[in-house]
């Protein structure tokens, strides 16, 4: 199987705060790759690097060294997000278009011709039960109407490769039970799912492999099963005890 | 039960009572304060509600819609402030002349050279520039185009309606330019209700009367109503108008002359003499004029 | 190019559901047509000081238009974090900034459209007459200088990061540009050294504004501006929107986005 996602001796700094504060490793010689047809689960505590690696590999931020590529091209590249997909954590879109002008809109940013985009409209609309709504401005939507919009609008290409960053944050369980389904479907379709997640058991379900990362580190990476097997326990407890948490003692 | 049920019908209506005492507190300090206002400042008093919101604000706005109607006597070429302050500020007198008078030659010339403010051009940007405004020295030319001015002008009066330069130059172009005899009537007693004491609405008021509607008699009326006003305004102020005292007195001299008062005539000429530019001139018709008076009329 | 025309659509749409435009427009012919209903000595054909008020207030709503909609494109892309879904995509940070330019641009130029045909309406039923290429030629004029203002504010826009700072300050720049431009060598002129160099030198690195200013030429009924030199006052403000398009770019485009 060949990588579409790789990351090599990925590093990123930042400034911590004004100027002559000096500066912090949010990630630290990151090396990683996901292969074609692969879920791939991203874990780690909060401020472990999980986000600034998605924005490296985006294109939202430079690394201070090292390279990230997709498809075999450079991430700093527009080109090389043709084929991906993605979900950000919250609903960022425009607030004063509808549904359909959304996915119009980024379906002509991909190139999609008019008649084809009309088609896969209609069936993401469908796919994510927006359809009676689709002309409606998105600011009268409901949260989980947003994000199900967000879901539509990252597969309007028919990805190879989604990106989603915590897709389930925020769901009722109906809403996470539909996301489910739609890795689950995406998986099936041989497509590529790399996605971050605090949802362990969901985690577990789902992906082929996953990766720990801690404080810009990464720990842990391999396939989910084989990793329960070598720790002798399920992936919540794997995660914490790679994150060094010590439970309470019980009174 | 009673008792009960009131308290909580009161609570219930307490908010809105309390709404109804501040209006009515509000009304009480009305009615009370209504006349203190008037005696705080002048301003409070005007009847007139840009007098309240711009205060003497206004006279500046006045000035610059004075100056915007001479713009467009020039058709918009006009000196900016920083070409004023490089050259001389432009007088507005020229705008109550006609375009064919014999005008001082000297104040002719002076005029272009003050209008010729934009010189040589001083670099390509400025060179280039001068495509895209109008940039040479016209007057306005074709009868219809003096009522442009106007407008500017009514604002200028309405913003400042004790500025008497407004009155005379709107009742000139008025009545010379556009026939409008009434209107420019009208717009001068408007003028003289705010300046009663002004002697040039006066004789701008004569002119009208002599000119426009051939009355002799309140020409006289007010030409000599404005030599009065004018010689009260003299007796105060330290520097008086010559050349209004002057005008006074030569139209008066003329409508005497036209009537055949030559007393009279000799009168004004004699005062004339006094304070004209050109006293031989005046005093050859002097002259003249006592040889007529002279001469028996022979029936 | 489908996706910077994509990214201009939806900043057209943006401003044609946003309430800004229709105030001022309204705003714009209430003041005219009260401006119009004045009885001016029983005259009812003085049209050039309703030309001028109208063209004023045409200016003054272009411009707060031009520098609203500009000065918050980037800063709310980023405060709503639209940018991010959009940056996912193949979409390069120069095609971000060429489609929020000719988003704003063309929807100023909609905008000016409106407003010209108002004024041509208003001055047309007055003087019975039509200066149809006059008219054109100071849109077209007036349309260049916001395509300046555009790319000025955009550039403002990645410098600064409230859009209210941004807007306030471009206002500011736009004003003396174009109220003082024109005077900035005769004053540099008065000066001693080193403030004359410096003005100097101001005065030939500014872009030129007034020229797109041709309102006395139309309210005075001057004629044409020669269409040669119209050509060469476009193509001079073709070159000052690309370097400040290019600039806002070159900062732009190393600028991290963090969420």
């Amino acid at each position: 199987m060949s990588a579409i996602l790789d990351i090599k001796d990925l590093c990123v700094e930042y400034r911590s705060g004004g100027l002559g504060q000096g500066t912090k490793l949010a990630v630290n010689k990151l090396n990683l790759s996901v292969h074609t047809g692969e879920v791939f689960g991203f874990l780690g505590p909060n401020g472990a690097g999980k986000t600034t690696t998605m924005n490296v590999l985006l294109g939202f931020v430079n690394a201070t060294s090292g390279s990230a590529s997709l498809f075999g091209v450079d991430v700093r590249e527009p080109i090389a997000r043709q084929r991906i997909g993605y979900l950000p954590e919250l609903t960022y879109y425009y607030k004063f278009l509808t549904a359909e002008e959304l996915l119009r809109f980024y379906a002509k940013v991909f190139g999609i011709p008019r008649l084809e985009a009309s088609k896969r409209i209609d069936q993401l609309l469908k796919l994510v039960e927006l359809e009676s709504v689709r002309k409606r401005p998105i600011k009268s939507y409901s949260k989980g109407m947003q994000q199900r919009v967000g879901l539509a609008q990252a597969l309007i290409n028919n990805p190879d490769l989604l990106i989603l960053d915590e897709p389930t944050s925020g769901l009722d369980p109906i809403g996470r039970m539909k996301v489910r389904e739609i890795i689950q479907r995406l998986k099936n379709e041989g497509k590529t799912v790399f996605f971050s997640s605090h949802e362990l058991g969901e985690v577990e379900t789902v992906c082929d492999r996953v990766a720990i990362l801690h404080q810009g580190q990464l720990k842990v990476e391999g396939r989910v099963n084989e990793l329960m097997q070598q720790y002798q326990s399920n992936l919540e407890q794997i995660f914490l005890k790679i994150i060094g948490y010590q439970p309470a003692p019980q009174p | 039960m009673f008792p009960a049920q009131g308290a909580e019908q009161v609570k219930k209506c307490s908010p809105y009572l309390g709404l109804v005492f501040l209006v009515t507190v509000c009304f009480t300090l009305a009615t009370c304060l209504q006349c203190r206002p008037g005696q705080w400042t002048a301003r409070a008093q005007s009847d007139n509600f840009l007098n309240v919101l711009l205060g003497d604000g206004r006279r500046m706005f006045a000035n610059h819609f004075f100056v915007k109607a001479d713009i467009y006597f020039h058709s918009g070429y006009y000196p900016s402030i920083f070409e004023q302050a490089a050259r001389q500020s432009i007088d507005t007198k020229h705008m109550t002349e006609e375009p064919h008078d014999e005008k001082d030659e000297k104040e002719e010339h002076e005029h272009e050279q003050t209008m010729n403010f934009l010189g040589a051009p001083k670099d390509w940007i400025d060179r280039f520039g001068r495509h895209f405004y109008p940039s040479s020295h016209s007057h306005l030319e074709k009868p219809g185009d003096a009522r442009e001015i106007l407008p500017w002008l009514r604002l200028s009066a309405d913003m400042d309606p004790e500025r008497i330069e407004t009155y005379t130059v709107a009742a000139f172009w008025l009545r010379k330019r556009l026939g409008k005899v009434d209107e420019a009537e009208q717009f001068l007693r408007e003028g003289l209700r705010a300046n009663p004491t002004s002697s040039e609405i006066l004789f701008e008021l004569g002119q009208l009367y002599f000119e426009n509607r051939h009355d002799p008699v309140r020409a006289r009326n007010l030409w000599e109503l404005g030599l009065r006003r004018w010689q009260a305004q003299a007796e105060t102020s330290q520097k008086p108008d010559d050349g209004m005292y002057l005008k006074l007195i030569i139209n008066l001299a003329h409508l005497e002359e036209e009537q055949g008062d030559l007393r009279k005539t000799l009168y004004y000429r004699e005062l004339e003499v006094k304070v004209s530019p050109q006293p031989i001139a005046v005093q050859k018709e002097i002259d003249e004029l006592k040889q007529k008076l002279a001469t028996p009329i022979v029936h | 190019m489908n996706t910077i025309l994509a990214l201009s659509q939806v900043v057209i749409k943006e401003l044609y559901r946003r309430k800004d435009f229709y105030v001022l427009f309204v705003l714009t012919a209430i003041i005219t047509l009260l401006m119009a209903s004045a009885n001016l000595f029983h005259d009812d054909k003085i049209v050039r000081y309703l030309k001028e008020i109208c063209l004023l207030l045409i200016w003054l709503s272009g411009l707060v238009i031009a520098i609203g909609t500009a000065a918050r494109q980037i800063p709310a892309e980023r405060e709503n974090r639209t940018i991010f879904p959009l940056l996912a995509k193949p979409v390069s940070r120069a095609q971000v900034v060429v489609g929020k330019f000719l988003g704003c641009w063309f929807a100023c130029g909609v905008a000016l459209v409106m407003f010209y045909l108002f004024l041509g309406l208003i001055s047309g039923s007055r003087e019975h007459e039509w200066p149809v290429l006059s008219y054109l030629q100071a849109l077209w004029l007036q349309w260049v200088f916001i395509a300046v203002v555009i790319a000025l504010v955009l550039l403002g826009s990645v410098i600064f990061a409230a859009p209210s700072s941004n807007g306030t300050i471009s206002f500011v720049v736009v004003l003396g540009i174009w109220g003082l431009g024109r005077y900035l060598h005769q004053v540099a002129l008065q000066q001693a050294e080193p403030i004359r160099t410096l003005l100097s030198v101001i005065y030939f690195l500014i872009p030129h504004l007034e020229w797109y200013d041709v309102r006395d030429l139309v309210v005075h009924s001057k004629g044409l501006v020669p269409w040669g030199y119209c050509a060469l006052a476009s193509l001079y403000g073709a070159a000052y929107t690309a370097f400040f398009l290019v600039a806002t770019w070159l900062c732009f485009r190393r600028k991290a986005l963090n969420k």
